[in-house]
């Protein structure tokens, strides 16, 4: 009789087993997963896979035990936990060449690159996501894509750069959750920041834009190679679905001196985006403003040194929050 | 009956069918249905979802199943499981012999 536990992390006895799993099949332990189901059978394990957020990855099968419908009770459980974590639809993750088995758990492709596939539980989740987006007919539309943690005069300058060259700029911020400003904040402060400027639209980027779903090493500390970055499905998605839908022809980016993940996803869009009509124009950074810069000093209550690095609407935010003894966001 | 969260009943093994429940805004109940017998039973496992949600009084609802060659019963057995976890609630007689 097979034995099928939910953990937390994987437990050391079987950590040897699950790791020859893995590497049997191809896929790698991207880390950042909340729990992990193994199906066990006596010292042998048949079965595993894993869920981090919004997606179900790292699910793999011995092939011993293949047509044992091991993929189904461990996906079931899987789904299962998401919708007790209120993920209705999560997304998974897998090799392009098991597509079909995840079909027949009812998960829809998203997007895809050479060794990796994007599913999602809900179908047509991207089309939806698109559907509520402005687009326009004519005129050349821009794109630009910021976390805005918070706001600063850097962002303010690529995207009035971009509103410059451009007849629309549609402004997409990071929809995660990322530490010290709320994400829906980070958006309002966007929207007020750029409400003078008539040609510029500010919308959340959604699960389908720089999320953690799609682009999970962005949220990653550490530094990473161009080949870690794996932000080539985020390159795809944008390139051939979102972008076409949307008419975007070009995409705007801030040069980036010190985040290593962050050059390395701007060198890869310079590679991908072209490949798909898209051009990208890389605005030199203006001295001295990051928004690092700004969260480091609202972490020393030295808030009178940001006034020359934020938009006046974002000052007065991080006033209302930082200044004296207000409460923070 | 009100839908109130999300409900799941079921798996996604042979024989058994998953049925996901959601609350919806829109008009009507959507059925999405993925089965490895779509070509064969498709139609009537659709009708026997939208019957027993239609005998709860539920007019609007997306509901998603997967189904791995469920039989009928089995079929209104998830749908009225995951319809009672959405709605929150547990006042249900199942156990209550109804025939003699």
């Amino acid at each position: 009789m097979s034995d099928l536990q939910i953990y937390q992390a994987v437990p050391s006895q079987w950590g040897t087993a699950y790791a020859a799993l893995l590497a049997e099949t191809g896929l790698r332990d991207e880390g950042h997963t909340e729990l992990t189901v193994l199906l066990t059978q006596g010292e042998k394990l048949l079965g595993c896979g894993s869920l981090g957020g919004k997606v179900i990855r790292q699910v793999a099968v011995a092939p011993e035990a293949e047509g044992q419908d091991v993929c189904a009770r461990v996906v079931t459980v899987l789904v299962g936990e998401a919708a007790k974590r209120g993920i209705p639809f999560p997304f998974l993750f897998t090799k392009p060449k098991n597509a079909r088995l995840f079909r027949s758990l009812g998960f829809h492709p998203v997007a895809e690159t050479s060794d990796m596939i994007m599913l999602s539980r809900r179908r047509n989740a991207l089309g939806q996501f698109l559907t509520s987006l402005p687009r326009w007919e004519e005129g050349v539309t821009g794109c630009v894509v910021c976390n805005a943690n918070p706001f600063t005069r850097g962002h303010l300058h690529l995207i009035t750069t971009a509103a410059a060259q451009c007849d629309h700029v549609l402004v997409f911020v990071v929809a995660e959750e990322n530490g010290f400003f709320p994400a829906a904040d980070r958006l309002a402060l966007v929207q007020e920041g750029t409400a003078h400027l008539s040609n510029v639209k500010v919308c959340s980027g959604g699960d389908f834009l720089v999320s953690r779903t799609t682009f999970p090493t962005y949220f990653l500390k550490d530094a990473q190679s161009a080949e870690d970055a794996r932000c080539d499905l985020d390159l795809e998605l944008f390139g051939r679905h979102i972008a076409p839908a949307l008419h975007i022809t070009r995409r705007f980016v801030g040069e980036e001196p010190f985040s290593p993940t962050t050059a390395a996803y701007n060198r890869r869009m310079k590679e991908l985006l072209p490949t798909f009509g898209i051009s990208v124009t890389e605005i030199p950074r203006l001295e001295g403003i990051s928004a690092t810069v700004v969260r480091q000093a609202l972490a020393d209550d030295r808030i009178n040194d940001i006034q020359s690095l934020v938009p006046e609407t974002t000052y007065a935010y991080c006033q209302r929050h930082f200044g004296g003894n207000s409460p923070r966001p | 009956m009100e839908l109130i969260t999300t409900g799941y009943a079921g798996t996604m093994e042979s024989n058994d069918i998953m049925i996901t429940v959601e609350p919806s805004d829109q008009d009507g109940v959507q059925v999405e249905l993925t089965s490895s017998v779509y070509q064969q039973f498709g139609k009537q496992i659709i009708a026997v979802i939208r019957e027993t949600v239609a005998s709860y009084g539920v007019e609007n609802a997306l509901i998603t199943a997967v189904d791995k060659g469920a039989l009928d019963c089995t079929v209104r057995a998830r749908v009225s499981t995951a319809l009672m976890r959405s709605a929150k609630r547990s006042d249900y007689t199942w156990e209550v012999r109804q025939d003699v």
